[in-house]
């Protein structure tokens, strides 16, 4: 079966690994996912160490066989027609996987030939890829004398090489320096926007998920606990904004908390910490906090600060907290995701 | 096919690209080989050796001067100590030890300065009629194996035999003519003139019978039998070459079970698999780097060999076949193992414990023709005992393909079951 362009890019059915445990009960990796990814988008795999985002990859690209389940890229098992699958995938492996004592082209040239490119074609796919990382100064340096970010790069220019419809990215940007990161999440959204490729992306950084995914699937324990876009997924758990105002507590008054609640739109609960309180939460001397839970914040937060000011609060600072993944994971499993 | 092209010269391309295989895989095993081969050739350049005999005369006299002339004629690789002693003290003989005692002579046997002792009687050959009820007998010590024909012990009875051998024919011819003399006295006649003619007689008749007896036609005569190399030192690197060559194709190939471990931990394994790459193009590329490496190791030492003179074109097909076969034997260790490694340190550990163990065990240090027995019939569980066997069979008895069937048999099947144990636990998984 050829690649008809109809299937799902990457469909799982109940797909499960279970390793054995000496003496303990079986380690449960990846418990019956079920994911499709559409063509031509970026979705994210996003939870903490050990979630099983690994275990998921390594299934969906053959690398190891599925307890259970199966999965299919364009149409193709993984398990029964490895072959054909696999010429469809791009890899770039959490591991920076490069041979250290050869330089940056003749890893990009073995890894090539592995997928059936050869001579001039080859060569000029090396060139293309090696100036897309912006390494063509450094092509002939061994990799044990690149930077982490550069080997970074390098990793992911060998999965690119044979210019594959779907890229696996398992948590690219570990250990590198912030420029180094902005440069790849650049590169992943390049892929999509100008290649039209299919990034399957994973992290335990809300941020990246946050900033790339056109949907996101947040893995715990193995499980897929919740799947979407990032506004269905703040709306499942009925998400609030939350306006953080430090304000001089000399002009504090209880009946405040009640004013706010009834006279500006759409806020839910007001919680005001006093100046002891709030050194505990952060705060300066006399200022107290006070945080503002309301639908939406940017829409409500002038009516606030003028209510404020006429009964003579001073406000000092203000800041819009809207929900985010960060919020979903912790409202779905209790733990914050850097855990 | 490409595939496996590309993975297996991948694979050498990386060892060679590190200088520190050249030193492995070059270097030390030419300095090793070279300085073993010089090592066991040194010492023995004055012709075949000699071996010590030291020989205890209590009374000397012209019977016992004949034994050790007749000794030294029927067997030339004797040294007789004291008597043949040179100036290197070939004898080993201690200061103040001019001429040992019995009993010193004894503690030589046991402590090895001396092959065997032979301790002549104090009545050595006096009168033959005393002798013959009454005679003591040479005394024959020595630490050698009573079942396996020993070379002094049978140089002294084939004296011993001579010297009774002229005894009783010179006893049957005397004991005729006095027959005769008697039958012609009858008839008035006479044989001898007087007793002095008959002495004389008796005189030529026994030199004749002494001449006889020393150059008997059927005598078996031991000369000892030059090796095919006629240069000594070439027999320490007959020795050193096939031996050093297993050892290192050990080291060489077993690093492979780090190399392997090494690229599970970093991944390339895994990301060669992702590729469309089966899993028998893997372990086929793998396989046949490590088969490569194992005979360019075999080449790189038995080039010494060449150099020096060892004449290897004569057998050249059967030499490689061997090698090939020992090759394979170890790339399937090397396979049946890596999977089970833990750490890069572990396997790099086990390689030389494996290497240390099974080339002297198996004979790649000194010939399995020296040691006892049974070591030698253990040592063959190490694939290195059958190719050296084979190496032999070739090198000094010049055989061919055809000699070392059995060899070639047993290192081929246990390849077969080492890579069948490798295939089936070859893993990809870090
Ligand atoms: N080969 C294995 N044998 C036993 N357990 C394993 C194996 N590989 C992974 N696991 C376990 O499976 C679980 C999921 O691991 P996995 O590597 O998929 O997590 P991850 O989400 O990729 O984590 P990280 O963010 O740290 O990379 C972990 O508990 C891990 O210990
Ligand atoms: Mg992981």
């Amino acid at each position: 079966m050829a690649d008809n362009g109809a299937a799902p890019m990457i469909l799982t059915e109940h797909l499960t690994k279970t390793y054995p445990n000496r003496g303990g009960k079986p380690i449960e990796a990846v418990k019956n996912v079920n994911l499709t990814v559409e063509r031509g988008e970026i979705f994210s795999l996003l939870g903490p160490n050990g979630a099983g985002k690994t275990t998921t990859i390594s299934m969906i690209s053959g690398l190891i066989k599925p307890t259970a389940g199966d999965a299919f890229i364009g149409g193709h098992s993984i398990t029964r027609e490895p072959m054909a699958a696999k010429q469809l995938m791009g890899f770039v492996p959490q591991e920076v996987a490069l041979y250290p004592q050869l330089s940056a082209r003749q890893n990009l040239v073995f890894f090539g030939k592995l997928y059936g490119h050869y001579g001039a074609e080859l060569q000029r796919r090396v060139d293309e890829v090696l100036a897309f990382i912006d390494l063509t100064d450094r092509q002939k340096d061994r990799i044990e004398t690149f930077s982490g970010g550069m080997k970074r790069r390098v990793n992911i220019g060998v999965g690119l090489l044979h210019k594959p419809d779907l890229i696996y990215m398992d948590e690219p940007t570990v250990g590198i320096d912030p420029q180094n990161r902005r440069r790849i999440l650049d590169t992943v959204k390049q892929l999509r926007d100008e290649q039209g490729m299919t990034v399957l992306y994973t992290t335990h950084m809300m941020e990246e998920a946050q900033e790339l995914s056109d949907r996101v699937a947040i893995i715990d324990h193995g499980e897929i606990i919740a799947l979407g876009t990032q506004g269905e997924l703040t709306q499942q758990v009925g998400g609030q904004d939350q306006l953080e105002l430090t304000i001089d507590g000399a002009g504090w008054s209880e009946e405040l908390i009640s004013t706010l609640e009834q006279q500006v739109k759409g806020v839910s609960r007001v919680q005001y910490l006093p100046p002891d309180e709030a050194a505990l939460d952060g705060g300066i001397g006399l200022t107290g906090k006070l945080n503002v839970f309301v639908g939406q914040g940017r829409r409500a937060l002038p009516d606030v600060i003028e209510l404020l000011n006429r009964a003579g609060v001073d406000v000092q600072s203000v800041k819009v907290q809207e929900p985010d993944l960060e919020a979903v994971f912790l409202a779905l499993t209790g733990r914050a995701l850097r855990d | 096919m490409r595939t496996i092209f590309t993975i297996a010269r991948n694979d050498l391309f990386i060892f060679f690209k590190q200088p520190g295989n050249w030193v492995s895989v070059v270097v030390i095993p030419l300095l090793l080989t070279l300085g073993l081969g010089w090592a066991f050739g040194v010492g023995e350049d004055s012709g075949p050796e000699k071996i010590n005999a030291d020989l205890v005369i209590p009374v000397e006299t012209a019977a016992t001067q004949r034994f050790v002339t007749r000794l030294h004629a029927v067997n030339g690789s004797l040294r007789l100590c004291p008597m043949d002693n040179d100036a290197e003290n070939a004898c080993n003989l201690e200061d103040g030890q001019a001429i040992p005692t019995v009993d010193q002579a004894l503690l030589r046997v046991q402590n090895g300065r001396t092959a065997a002792l032979i301790v002549l009687p104090p009545d050595f050959a006096t009168e033959r009629e005393q002798a013959i009820d009454n005679s003591s007998p040479i005394a024959y010590y020595s630490l050698e194996d009573p079942t396996l024909p020993s070379p002094i012990l049978q140089s002294a009875q084939t004296v011993v035999q001579e010297l009774n051998g002229t005894d009783v024919a010179e006893y049957a011819g005397m004991a005729l003519v006095d027959l005769f003399d008697e039958l012609a006295e009858q008839e008035g006649q006479t044989l001898f003139a007087d007793a002095a003619a008959r002495e004389n007689f008796a005189a030529t008749y026994r030199t004749a019978l002494v001449r006889r007896m020393e150059n008997q036609p059927e005598l078996v005569n031991f000369t000892a039998t030059a090796p095919m190399s006629e240069d000594t030192t070439l027999q320490g690197f007959e020795q050193a070459v096939p031996g050093m060559g297993a050892m290192f194709v050990m080291f060489t190939v077993l690093a492979g079970m780090a190399v392997l471990r090494r690229e599970r931990s970093d991944w390339t394994l895994q990301r060669t698999a992702v590729a469309p790459v089966s899993r028998a193009q893997i372990l086929a590329g793998k396989a046949g780097a490590y088969f490569v490496l194992g005979m360019v190791q075999f080449l790189v030492i038995f080039t010494v060999g060449a150099a020096v003179g060892i004449p290897l074109g004569r057998n050249a097909p059967a030499l490689l076949a061997v090698m090939a076969a020992f090759v394979l034997c170890i790339t399937g260790l090397t396979f049946a193992l890596a999977p089970h490694m833990r750490t890069i340190g572990q396997a790099a550990n086990l390689e030389r414990l494996i290497s240390l163990t099974l080339a002297p065990l198996g004979g790649a240090w000194w010939p399995l023709a020296i040691v006892p027995p049974f070591m030698r019939t253990i040592g063959h569980i190490s694939p290195v005992a059958w190719a050296m066997d084979a190496f032999q069979k070739i090198i000094w008895f010049n055989g061919g393909l055809q000699d070392i069937l059995l060899e070639l048999g047993v290192l081929l099947g246990a390849a077969a079951v080492l890579f069948g144990i490798g295939v089936a636990a070859f893993r990809i998984d870090a």
